[in-house]
């Protein structure tokens, strides 16, 4: 049933890329809502795809169920998830020293709150996830 | 977390597609068994253990220095 919702909401995405694209053609909105219209499509158009091959072929069907399943998979999915979010605020205080001998204090006060927004959001889901286990 | 994945399954002479299959994980987890580049849940070491007839302690060898 899950599935089923998650094939329908992909045909709308690619309902509603078309009429963006549509819209960016005969110039009713501006490049950014085309290109937006012309990713909708892509990323709908492949889960798509992929669910018609997931019913279809049961073969493709228990690789990609294995596959999301796999505790080794799921390990690296969370380690890659969190070495992405530390690297993110390294390369964003590493940032905000930067723009600031250079002279931009606008990107230096961008990088420093976007550090203080990560942090907040750490706190808040380690509080969260200390709770649940 | 060393363990004798690859040498039991070899003695009872299962290819590690299929075991892999049998354990309901992906060829590539047991590979990182076998070589120690990964170590399982509590849930897999049970299953793996379960399959070879086996317990935990006979399966893995735990490194109190690791």
């Amino acid at each position: 049933m899950k599935t089923e919702k998650r094939f329908y909401l992909n045909i709308f995405y690619v309902v509603i890329g078309a009429a963006l694209l549509a819209c960016g053609v005969f110039e009713i909105v501006d490049s950014f809502w085309s290109g937006m219209g012309g990713a909708l499509i892509g990323v709908g158009a492949i889960r798509v795809f992929q669910f018609v091959k997931f019913r279809k072929n049961p073969e493709y069907r228990e690789k990609m169920d294995i596959e999301y399943k796999d505790e080794r998979n799921q390990f690296i999915r969370l380690r890659a998830w969190a070495w992405s979010g530390y690297t993110f605020v390294i390369l964003n205080a590493l940032g905000t020293i930067a723009f600031k001998i250079a002279g931009n204090e606008t990107l230096s006060k961008y990088c420093a709150f976007t550090v203080c927004i990560v942090l907040v959001l750490y706190w808040v889901c380690y509080l969260i996830l200390r709770k649940k286990y | 977390m060393k363990n004798k994945i690859e040498e039991i399954r070899k003695e009872k002479g299962i290819r590690q597609e299929d075991f892999a299959k049998l354990m309901g994980v992906s060829r590539q987890t047991i590979s990182s068994l076998e070589t120690g580049k990964y170590n399982p849940s509590i849930f897999l070491a049970y299953k793996i253990a379960k399959y070879f007839e086996m317990t935990i302690e006979e399966v893995f060898i735990f490194d109190e220095e690791m």
